[in-house]
């Protein structure tokens, strides 16, 4: 209950890093390492936009595709986040808003728009494990987990890499018995992650594809969640994104939800 | 996918001149039973067009939405434009929207207590989509932002009912004659009495909406008519609406790692003390709801529903059948299963109302299947089951399977 739940847009518009680098320094804590991980993936900036487009491949090698832009806009940094999503395809999900107020420490407030009946629903905020909108990416690995779910252990540091194994400590509660980050060293970038069922195989891969400088931050700009048991795949594409727009606030309100404002999930 | 036009431009484009969208999608519903009242073994037989344009400027929005379709079971051609509106920024905490639109708000699922804008019942019954369950009405709709509450305000100039069951298509319950008619044995569709087209008879409805630690509190109020013709006016022997007004409220937020939420309802019909048979009483209606995911995409909620008609003595005393009135309280019970598999591109919904008192049940079963962005597939079935009387036994022989292919661009 106290983790949170995971959360595309964390990912998307969050994976981007603090430029101040630990070089030079060896061997640093593990917790540390985790924490400015969480920070660089999830809290660039101040607030950030960015227009997304997801193509979705089956086992069977047919693609769909999903479009929208996602606003974000930290309360605390390093704690409460505020988001909102509009999609623009497919034509099922268009002008659908997702709106998201994630605490830290307790659960989520989720809202889901339905434009065709003028609908607002409310979801549950129980789901973490479940996929988004259809892709690889689930709420949670998006959003990153909350990092006292897991014990952290060092296993190895390469010449561009931390390498952390995370275990859960409460082994039930999800599907994985662990998994496996490598944290670029200078931009603490999480640039692959694999989960490990509980045979001890990879299952599951989440890998940055590239990562671009945003305005002076490290973004992850393409990325790839492959299910590696089915063949599917997602590649989450970032046509754009834009740090310390001054989102207001009052954005992430009931308005957004029921008449989305184009000047501000209009990308360039 | 937008069509290949040079106007077509993602909803996220700068500068977007008009964006077109639509969809074209094929119904049949047959009867799973024949009914004899009724000329048609098909409830639903329709190709639908749909255009969707919109366009987006600073303070103004322009959204038209209409659906030309072509029926085989009424045997004719309509236009149903489901909107035609324009949003008005205003200022930075006023929009205001004005023209045809689709509107919502409360907190049931697939129940209604104040929202008391338009409804389809025959689209809800027949195999249609769920999104025709609401009806669209000529209203002016503004809301203010305030940093207090949201405050809306729905003025709809004539007053627009609900497309209720009149006789064509399916066969309702006649508390009068005690029997189930139809068009084709009345006559006729059911042609109630509307309000005249008058200032005074225009509907208004309000909503006052904040959130309160994840708690959402909303304050409702209606002042309007039945949006069925409940009432009956003696003297042109036609159905009718009455005067009513709602006042209510409701509460939703997060709950045991779900969804719960509450919203209770006055209806204050004009029969006072319930002593006029010709006019619904007022009642009393709550609900009580709770939504969770069981397991990964696999969802439940429940909903307890309570319709408690006051002054029930004054009602059966003064009731020409009073053995057909409803019952002073009336419990119902819904389930919703949802259901998604296959990269969530297989969808299996089971939605299920039960009167336990009356036996009285409709269940609501589909299959959605998206074969591709564009395609999606529906199978299913609406069984209604009961007494003759009862609220859905006597849709029983309009129960149906179903077969919708929608193709959106």
């Amino acid at each position: 209950m106290k983790r949170k739940i995971a959360w595309i847009a964390g990912l998307i518009v969050g994976l981007a890093a603090l430029h101040t680098a630990a070089a030079g320094q060896d061997a640093p804590d593990v917790n540390e390492i985790v924490e400015r991980a969480n920070l660089a993936a999830y809290y660039a900036r101040a607030d950030g936009r960015a227009g997304v487009r997801m193509t979705i491949t089956d086992a069977g090698g047919r693609n769909r595709t999903r479009r929208f832009t996602i606003l974000r806009r930290d309360v605390v940094d390093g704690g409460d986040q505020d988001y909102a999503v509009l999609f623009s395809r497919p034509a099922e999900l268009r002008n659908t808003v997702f709106l998201v107020k994630k605490h830290v420490g307790e659960d989520d407030d989720r809202w889901l728009y339905l434009p065709s009946l003028d609908l607002v629903k409310r979801i549950a905020a129980g789901d973490r494990r479940t996929s988004f909108v259809g892709s690889h990416i689930l709420y949670e690995d998006v959003s990153g987990r909350g990092l006292e779910e897991d014990g952290h252990e060092l296993l190895e540091i390469t010449d561009t890499h931390y390498i952390v194994q995370n275990t859960p400590l409460d082994p039930g509660a999800q599907e994985f018995s662990s998994w496996k980050a490598w944290i670029d060293k200078t931009t603490f970038l999480p640039t692959l992650m694999e989960y490990v069922d509980d045979t001890g195989e990879v299952y599951r891969r989440i890998e940055a594809l590239e990562v671009q400088e945003i305005d002076g931050t490290p973004t992850v700009t393409r990325m790839r969640a492959s299910d590696l048991r089915s063949g599917g795949f997602t590649v989450i594409e970032f046509t754009s994104v834009e740090y310390d727009l001054d989102i207001p606030a009052s954005l992430f309100t009931e308005r957004t939800l029921r008449s989305p404002s184009r000047r501000w999930f209009s990308v360039r | 996918m937008a069509v290949g036009l040079s106007i077509a431009t993602p909803v996220v484009a700068q500068d977007p001149l008009v964006e077109l969208h639509g969809m074209l999608e094929l119904g049949v519903a047959g009867r799973v039973r024949a009914d004899p009242l009724q000329p048609d073994d098909l409830v639903l037989g329709e190709a639908r067009f749909r255009l969707d344009l919109s366009h987006f400027t600073d303070r103004a929005e322009f959204f038209f939405k209409g659906d030309l379709t072509t029926d085989a079971v009424a045997d004719d051609v309509e236009l149903d434009i489901r909107q035609a509106v324009v949003l008005l920024r205003a200022t930075d905490w006023l929009d205001v929207r004005v023209g045809r639109q689709v509107l919502t708000w409360g907190t049931g699922d697939l129940l209604f207590l104040n929202d008391q804008f338009p409804k389809d019942f025959v689209s809800f019954f027949i195999g249609r989509d769920d999104e025709f369950l609401k009806a669209p009405s000529n209203s002016m709709k503004v809301t203010a932002y305030t940093g207090l509450a949201n405050v809306d305000l729905v003025w709809t100039p004539v007053f627009e009912p609900d497309r209720f069951i009149t006789g064509e298509r399916i066969s309702f319950f006649d508390t009068s004659g005690g029997s189930l008619v139809s068009a084709k044995t009345t006559g006729g569709p059911l042609q109630p009495l509307k309000p005249a087209r008058e200032f005074e008879n225009g509907e208004l409805a309000a909503r006052v909406f904040r959130v309160v630690g994840g708690y959402e509190l909303a304050a409702y109020g209606y002042w309007g008519f039945t949006k069925q013709p409940l009432a009956f006016d003696p003297v042109a022997e036609r159905a009718m609406y009455s005067r009513q007004s709602v006042y209510g409220a409701s509460v939703r937020g997060g709950w045991l790692g779900g969804i719960a939420n509450f919203e209770g309802a006055l209806y204050d019909s004009s029969d006072g003390g319930g002593a006029n048979p010709n006019v619904p009483n007022s009642e009393v209606r709550a609900l009580l709801g709770y939504e969770r995911e069981l397991a990964t995409d696999l969802t439940a909620g429940f909903q307890y529903s309570l319709e408690w008609v006051l002054d029930h003595g004054a009602l059966l005393a003064n009731s020409r059948n009073p053995r057909f009135e409803p019952r002073e309280t009336t419990h119902m019970l819904t389930n919703r299963v949802t259901y998604r598999l296959m990269q969530q591109t297989l969808t299996l919904s089971l939605f299920t109302f039960v009167v336990p008192a009356d036996d009285d049940a409709h269940v609501r079963a589909s299959a959605t299947k998206r074969w591709s962005d564009a395609m999606t597939i529906t199978v299913g079935a609406n069984v209604m089951t009961g007494d003759d009387s009862g609220f859905f036994g006597q849709l029983e022989k309009a129960s149906n399977a179903f077969l919708r292919i929608r193709y959106g661009f």
